[in-house]
């Protein structure tokens, strides 16, 4: 009988950390990067946060904030800003979501010394997380004509090289 | 003299050309319309070649692949359904049905997340679980492999194919890929429209614009909005979303393979091409029409922490939790949606029973 609770025990502790690995809210970024990283919301709500604002398909304008996706890549050791010429040029982020949804950018997109523009993922809509279905990380891009590009529920940064020859 | 024996030498070749089945050999060329684009789903390690097809269109057709010898992926893959065998749920071999309705395999060279919930990411690995499986084919791979290999036609197939004839589990599921990767449909009178051979009747065009238009009721715009899942051209895309057919899911869907309370009773969002011939419809084969179908998706969407958020948002009545489609509108749905019917995939002879043809013979 002890044995058999141990037994039960054992297995229950070897299951713990696997069933917590797989529900945590994270993010994975990976790829063309020399660092790569695993951000859970914990960690990703301490980051210094900027806000982006996103008209929805209702044509209402929305208060997003977030990490700008270049701060993200620069700590995973992307080439972004000074590093982000040359072949580097060729590289994309491709942003992956837990439905399945799949968008690109190129890195030039994302980068300040190309751009205004700031592309955040955030994980706070009007200052409250994120709606089921839509959280806990989303893709914000302002000034696009289309929300297409905000994906939900993001899972994974991948960055890669364009595999044209 | 001479002449005698040139007769008889050509006898001797007809009668063998007759009698003997030629295995063509070299690389296979996939033909598809350039509008499904290449993002195909083939494993490096199994290029396409017209002897490994030959094989694997048998080896599909092979009811030995199962314990009683009685039950093939043809049997609840049938080409006159589509490659669905119009039933609820399939039985194989066991006592106990299939847990989910058996799926389409039209267009699978796109396809890069299989079964509903999408837990396999090729069909090698996705071909051999309808094997192992109790309520399937209920055999092992070992023992698949030493009936084969006892049989006098197969080791010949697979020396040709594979170089030597060593019968394996790798071998059979990489053969029975390589014949699913040929089953392209691309010639209903959608992919004629495309091409700009046909003209859809007006019904069919209404349904056309309905199944692609988001609804915006504010803007007076009607929409059924279908294609937001099932992107065209190919009419599915590689996304896995709760339609809302139940509050508290029976079967959990994708959560069962992630473990993530986010994906619970969500599944793959199929492609609708020949969905005429593919009834019944759902994971769980609920539905045994078209019309019923629209029926659902127009209003009985169950809410859901779950629920798409593309049917959250999507009405042609303000504040209603479902589509909502008059009459007149499911109608039309429906004649597109049997554009969508490939009558050629069905009757292609490159893809049915070869055991049938010799017997036909």
């Amino acid at each position: 009988m002890k044995k058999q609770l141990l037994v039960l025990v054992l297995l229950f502790c070897l299951q713990a950390p696997v069933l917590r690995a797989q529900t945590a809210a994270c993010i994975k970024v990976e790829g063309e990067v020399t660092t790569p990283l695993t951000l859970c919301a914990e960690e990703f709500a301490k980051m210094k946060h900027t806000e982006a604002i996103m008209k929805d398909r209702d044509g209402k304008e929305y208060r997003y904030s977030g990490v700008p996706v270049s701060e993200i890549l620069k700590q995973a050791g992307a080439t972004v800003g000074k590093d982000l010429r040359g072949e580097n040029l060729s590289k994309y982020l491709l942003v992956k979501a837990a439905d399945g949804y799949e968008v690109l950018f190129s890195l030039a997109e994302l980068d300040s010394t190309f751009t205004d523009r700031v592309v955040i993922l955030a994980d706070q809509l009007e200052g409250k997380p994120l709606p089921a279905g839509k959280g806990p990380f989303r893709i914000i891009v302002p000034g696009e004509k289309k929300p297409a590009r905000c994906a939900f529920e993001v899972t994974r940064l991948i960055v890669r090289f364009s595999s044209e020859h | 003299m001479k002449k005698a024996l040139l007769i008889g030498l050509s006898i001797l070749f007809l009668f063998l050309a007759f009698t003997r089945e030629q295995v063509p050999a070299g690389p296979y060329e996939l033909h598809y319309p350039v509008y499904f684009g290449n993002r195909l789903n083939i494993s490096p390690a199994n290029p396409l070649t017209k002897e490994g097809v030959y094989l694997g269109r048998k080896l599909f057709y092979e009811k030995r692949l199962s314990i009683n010898n009685a039950v093939s992926c043809g049997t609840c893959h049938e080409q006159q359904h589509a490659f669905t065998d119009a039933k609820q749920f399939s039985m194989g071999v066991g006592k106990q049905p299939t847990s989910r309705n058996s799926m389409s395999l039209a267009n699978l060279l796109w396809v890069r997340s299989f079964f509903w919930d999408g837990r396999a990411t090729s069909l090698e690995e996705q071909g051999k679980e309808p094997i192992l499986h109790a309520d399937e084919m209920g055999e092992t791979l070992e023992h698949v492999s030493a009936k084969l290999q006892q049989t006098r036609e197969y080791p010949k197939l697979f020396k040709l194919v594979y170089g030597n004839d060593s019968i394996t589990g790798d071998r059979i599921v990489q053969a029975i890929a390589q014949f699913e990767r040929t089953l392209i449909s691309a010639n209903s009178p959608y992919d004629q429209y495309l091409q700009g051979k046909y003209t859809p009747t007006e019904k069919e065009q209404r349904g056309m614009t309905l199944f692609m238009t988001h609804p915006d009721p504010e803007k007076n715009v009607r929409g059924a909005n279908c294609v937001h899942c099932h992107a065209a051209p190919k009419m599915f895309a590689d996304l896995f979303h709760n339609n809302g057919l139940d509050s508290l899911p029976k079967d959990k869907g994708r959560e069962k393979i992630t473990g993530l309370p986010n994906d619970r009773g969500r599944f793959r969002a199929v492609s609708l091409r020949n969905s005429a011939l593919t009834a019944p419809y759902m994971h769980d084969g609920r539905f045994r029409t078209l019309e019923e179908v629209l029926d659902h998706y127009s209003e009985h969407i169950q809410s859901s922490t779950t629920l798409s958020p593309f049917l959250q948002d999507a009405s042609n009545e303000p504040g209603a939790k479902s589509i909502r489609l008059s009459a007149k509108e499911k109608e039309e749905l429906i004649a597109f949606l049997q554009m969508l019917t490939d009558s050629s995939f069905i009757t292609d002879p490159r893809f049915s029973d070869p055991y049938k043809t010799e017997i036909r013979k």
